[in-house]
């Protein structure tokens, strides 16, 4: 994967982007237990700047519990009540812009079945 | 304020399968072992997809079946499902003879229960857990020995002559320590998530041809469950859930702009899959990294005074599903390392080199470097995930079928529907590049 502005999307067929189906992921995190830390959270946006500059937003769509969203006024959101603190942002983030620390010791995502 | 400096014999970092076994092992001999884990207890934050390796277990609690272990299904059937978009499936299934039920080979399990076990065990021979700790560093001396951590706590300095780190995939303390200069790879990285989807004994029974609950499958599933791209699906089935999910490459999520939970939710509409979770409550969604990156992105397993096991040193075999086996035989392996420097009282580089000695004279080391290319080729060969599953249940299809016209001509139609996909010199290329990937040539 190419990082920084090198980054390149690729696109699926249509008939692939037609066939994923639209799913709600609140519907899915309710059933995720979790320790929150409300005093800090464990992950923030290093530079907004950078953000607005990149082109596809990819944390938007990879994460696999839907903590970056953007705004209306375009800015990158982050709901790190959601994170199951599984490193794809850390790495996956095109620019790096990511700032990722553990949750402090006994917070955070608490699996029942794993 | 001065507080009293508090000393271990050893340092484990997580309380997964390679550390509970390291300190389960170190413990047994008499070392005072500090089990530190993040989670408010061991498994908190583990989700896998998957089974557990008895001869792993065995390596480290030869009576283990008497401890009774919360397994959750022997695994009695294993295999691969190839899935295409037009609705079919070809399972590739293997049950009976080397798969029996008791004691099995492999069992499939929930990591919340399996890891709370294990830890317990480890526990019992005397290692002390210390859950809900977070640790953030090192303590060193001038010359680069580490003779403790940091944690997150109030004056959370723990000092021992030896750390063994088993934190897991993102490893920010490998990082930290310059075990290794560079972070994962997203093109080399799994993205798994998986739903536990909760139904009853006997529908599970019926759904998968299992006679009874001490019969189990596991299955891996290619093809249209990620889209024909770089990603591998699977199948467990457990007492009374399912773990159904699936593998992505990280950079393919990235690139494609996907959303990892609409993708398993298209896996689990499939026609061929749907009746299998039909009516299934969801227990729980989850995802978690796997490090594929193999022999080629492993740390520096070993420095003065700490050593690195599990998926912090990138131990995992994508294709054979193994990785669970490796953290607890490495686990046990830095263990006996610890174990010997104690009795040495030599805890330098030198010393602890050992500890990859014993990797190399058993299976870890060399299955990883004879994969040593394999991420590579699954980054650069979708057609393993495309293409081949989607003739193959075609061809199979057409075979199967009566079509009232001349075996001849279909046989034509069957090579045609491969070579319009894959010339013959690209399959021949696509079949030499994966026997090099396996074998290591």
């Amino acid at each position: 994967m190419k990082k920084g502005d090198a980054f390149e999307a690729k696109t699926l067929s249509p008939e692939l982007q037609e066939s994923l189906p639209d799913v709600y992921v609140d519907d899915l995190l309710v059933s995720i237990k979790y320790f929150l830390d409300e005093e800090q959270s464990h992950l923030w946006i290093e530079d907004h700047e950078v953000c607005e500059r990149c082109l596809h937003k990819p944390c938007i769509y990879f994460c696999p519990v839907g903590v970056y969203t953007q705004a209306q006024d375009g800015k990158i959101q982050v709901a790190y009540q959601a994170c199951v603190e599984c490193g794809s942002c850390r790495v996956g983030c095109p620019y790096g812009n990511i700032g990722w620390i553990l949750p402090r010791g006994g917070f955070g995502v608490a699996y029942k079945f794993g | 304020m001065n507080h009293e400096k508090i000393q271990f014999d050893a340092i484990v970092v997580g309380a997964g399968l390679a550390g509970s076994a390291a300190a389960m092992v170190m413990a047994r001999e008499g070392l005072n072992v500090a089990l530190v884990e993040r989670g408010n207890k061991p498994g908190a934050k583990n989700y896998f997809g998957g089974a557990i390796y008895t001869h792993a277990i065995a390596e480290v609690l030869p009576d283990f079946m008497e401890r009774r272990p919360p397994f959750e299904r022997p695994v009695t059937q294993a295999g691969f499902w190839f899935l295409a978009a037009d609705g079919s499936l070809t399972k590739m299934v293997t049950q009976g003879g080397k798969l029996k039920a008791e004691p099995a080979d492999a069992y499939t399990a929930l990591r919340a229960t399996f890891d709370l076990w294990w830890a317990k065990q480890a526990q019992e021979v005397g290692a002390f857990l210390i859950p809900k700790t977070t640790v953030v560093d090192f303590i060193r001396e001038e010359d680069g020995q580490v003779i403790g951590v940091v944690t997150d706590r109030p004056q959370g300095e723990m000092y021992a002559p030896v750390v063994i780190i088993c934190e897991g995939v993102n490893n920010l303390l490998a990082q930290k320590l310059g075990l290794i200069n560079h972070d994962l790879e997203p093109a080399h990285i799994a993205l798994a998530f998986k739903q536990v989807i909760s139904l009853p004994t006997e529908t599970i029974n019926a759904r998968f041809g299992l006679p009874d609950e001490n019969h189990g499958l596991a299955a891996s599933v290619l093809g249209d469950v990620s889209l024909g791209l770089p990603g591998m699906g699977f199948i467990y089935t457990n007492r009374n859930t399912l773990s159904v999910g699936l593998g992505v490459m990280l950079s393919t999520l990235a690139e494609y702009q996907l959303k990892p939970y609409e993708v398993l939710e298209r896996y689990l509409a499939h026609p061929a899959i749907a009746p299998l979770v039909k009516d299934g409550q969801l227990l729980e969604y989850g995802g978690h990294l796997i490090p594929e990156g193999g022999y080629r992105e492993m740390p520096k397993l070993y420095t003065g005074g700490a050593m690195i096991a599990g998926d912090a040193a990138a131990m995992v075999n994508a294709l054979h599903w193994e990785g669970t086996n490796m953290a607890i035989v490495a686990g046990r392996l830095a263990g006996e390392t610890a174990i010997e420097a104690h009795q040495q009282g030599d805890f330098s580089a030198k010393t602890l080199a050992h500890y990859e000695d014993r990797l190399k004279e058993g299976f870890i080391l060399p299955d990883l470097k004879q994969y040593r290319n394999f991420a590579h080729f699954l980054d650069t060969h979708p057609e393993f995930m495309g293409t081949y599953p989607a003739f193959l249940n075609e061809a199979l299809g057409d075979f199967f079928s009566a079509y009232g016209k001349p075996k001849k001509q279909l046989f034509a139609e069957m090579y045609g529907a491969l070579t319009g996909r894959r010339n013959l010199f690209q399959a021949m290329g696509d079949i030499i590049s994966m026997g090099r990937a396996v074998m290591g040539w």
